[in-house]
């Protein structure tokens, strides 16, 4: 009985010897390194409108803020505010409806850059087919819009600004198939400016079309786009890996907005996009470039917000969130060095 | 009875789910915009109701019609391919083959071709669900009823018209229930055509949910598809009971 007490006490301290070791090596192996694991879930596809991401994580600038950084394409599916609050992401990148509506939902999501200061999101029209002088010109149009989607919610707002209701215009529902804009059955279809305009552009001047844009900020609305968020627990908890990532994200945004730097943007996104040739990125680039900083006293991340509180007031306006949310009260633009 | 205990089993089933949501959703202490609480889906299943009931009801009217068409053809295809010869063969290898695809992939050049409309919803809906009602079909087909039609051969008076009718008498539970599982096949597909290419029906609707990031109308939307599909399959089973005592009753 003794024999068999003994060899049993032998197993547990055997056992737990173990345990500690393996916990000590843990510990040990953890606090050898140097970087901290951060995922960061973009909103879309590998494309132009991320080539600043895409440009800090291959050129090593989060490496160098000692931060290992895993770059997650986005969807239609996935959220980044969701993946925040379930801890799958630390950073990411989101609409600023997607915000507001978070908000209003009791989300704890902080924004501390905008990359867009120019919506990339407008309309591409024949204008031998429709005359666009003023927003009333509108009236009597079959207009293309995705249902559900930001721009849905511009175009309203836009009817709404020249007095004409969904009675005066025809909408048209838009998919990922161009179709009925190329075969001319719609002359008013949403588009990204700097991604999908640029082949679509290409496709129209094949056949001899005529194309233009039609921007809203042009007419007063002012519908911000894709920004850098956060939880607020990782902002409270954690300043210096936020301002180390934010750093060497912008950093990223800036290199590859640098016409210097064009050929270097390029072969980035070649790495993740094969399909597109070397002249289409070049041209999504530079149009990226005039949506990122149209104006050189404003630096990359800055964040709007007029522009933040005008899309807060369409949402209202509209339904899309049923009380304010006092978005100001969630933009904390982080300081570069 | 049979459409009381569908009903009922549903309900039990949706509320264990939303119960488990519910509890992930206190447990982790996530917000309503990660999962609704239970006042926003209350709230938003009284706001959507109507809208979204007849979304439904759009969807079964093209599941129904996708379904009656995928069975049609299962059938005949089942039956042409219920013989050993080539063309049995062929018919098979070709019915195989088209549903080797995704269809994901085959919808968008469906949808250039035949447009966002209803077309396009009945034919995703037929090629999702006829796939499993034609091995059933041809399982059943190719299966010799060997006491009955023995005696039909040896007397000369076996024509394949008799045949089909003996297999699928002598099966008629089997093929209850194919017909009822391919409901929710039915239902399915005509969903995916609509998320994917059409301006109407509840898979639209969840479209547009997900673009605004509203859950709580995702989980109303759910509720509704599942109670018009548990009362559609009641009635299915229904039907196939009340056909096989009509036939037993001859």
């Amino acid at each position: 009985m003794d024999a068999g007490n003994r060899r049993k006490n032998s197993s547990i301290k055997k056992f737990i010897t173990l345990l500690l070791t393996t916990i000590f090596w843990i510990g040990l192996t953890q606090s050898g390194a140097a970087d901290e694991l951060i995922t960061y879930r973009l909103k879309w596809l590998f494309n132009t409108s991320v080539v600043g991401d895409l440009f800090a994580d291959s050129h090593h600038l989060f490496t160098q803020e000692g931060l290992t950084v895993t770059i997650k394409e986005g969807g239609p599916e996935r959220d980044a505010i969701r993946e925040l609050e379930l801890g799958r992401a630390q950073f990411g990148v989101a609409s600023a409806d997607q915000v507001i509506r978070a908000l209003s939902k009791g989300a704890e999501v902080v924004v501390i850059a905008q990359f867009f200061q120019v919506n990339p999101l407008q309309w591409m029209y024949r204008p031998d087919k429709i005359k666009i002088n003023r927003l009333a010109d509108l009236k009597g149009q079959v207009l293309g819009v995705t249902f559900g989607g930001n721009d849905e919610t511009i175009l309203r707002s836009l009817l709404a600004k020249a007095g004409l209701t969904e009675a005066d215009v025809k909408l048209f529902s838009v998919r990922y198939d161009y179709t009925p804009f190329i075969q001319k059955i719609v002359n008013f279809w949403p588009v990204y400016r700097n991604t999908q305009a640029v082949f679509l552009g290409e496709k129209l001047r094949g056949s001899g079309d005529v194309f233009a844009f039609f921007n809203p900020a042009d007419y007063g609305v002012r519908f911000v786009a894709n920004s850098l968020v956060t939880s607020k627990e990782m902002i409270e908890s954690r300043p210096q890996m936020v301002h180390k990532f934010t750093a060497a994200l912008l950093r990223g945004w800036q290199a590859a907005m640098d016409p210097v730097n064009a050929n270097q943007a390029i072969e980035t996104l070649r790495r993740y996009d094969k399909d597109s040739s070397v002249e289409t990125l070049q041209q999504e680039l530079a149009i990226t470039r005039s949506l990122v900083q149209p104006d050189a006293a404003i630096p990359i991340g800055f964040i709007d917000t007029a522009s933040w509180k005008q899309t807060e007031q369409i949402m209202v306006t509209q339904g899309l969130v049923s009380t304010p949310v006092h978005v100001e009260k969630v933009l904390r633009e982080i300081p570069q060095q | 009875m049979l459409l009381h205990r569908r009903i009922y089993q549903f309900l039990i089933i949706y509320a264990i789910g939303l119960t488990c949501l519910l509890l992930i959703k206190y447990g982790l202490n996530l917000s309503d915009y990660v999962i609704p609480g239970p006042v926003d889906i209350w709230h938003t299943g009284t706001e959507e109701f109507e809208r979204y009931f007849f979304d439904v009801l759009n969807t079964l009217a093209v599941a129904v019609v996708g379904q009656v068409i995928s069975i049609f053809i299962a059938l005949l295809v089942g039956i042409a391919g219920r013989q050993a010869t080539w063309f049995g063969s062929f018919i098979k290898v070709a019915a195989y083959n088209v549903q080797a695809y995704p269809i994901v992939a085959i919808a968008p050049i469906i949808f250039i071709l035949l447009g966002d409309g209803l077309l396009t919803r009945l034919l995703i809906a037929a090629m999702i669900c006829y796939f499993p009602v034609l091995l059933s079909v041809i399982g059943i087909m190719a299966e010799p009823v060997v006491d009955i039609e023995h005696f039909y051969r040896v007397t000369g008076r076996m024509r394949w018209q008799l045949e089909v009718k003996i297999r699928a008498f002598e099966n008629l539970n089997k093929l209850t229930t194919v017909i009822v599982g391919s409901a929710t096949l039915a239902m399915a597909g005509t969903i995916v055509a609509e998320f994917i290419a059409a301006n109407a029906g509840i898979g639209y609707s969840i479209r547009v949910a997900l673009y605004q990031s509203n859950l709580a109308k995702i989980l109303v939307a759910l509720f509704l598809i599942g109670i018009t599909l548990s009362v559609y399959q009641g009635l299915l089973e229904l039907t196939g009971y009340l056909v096989k005592k009509s036939w037993a009753g001859r």
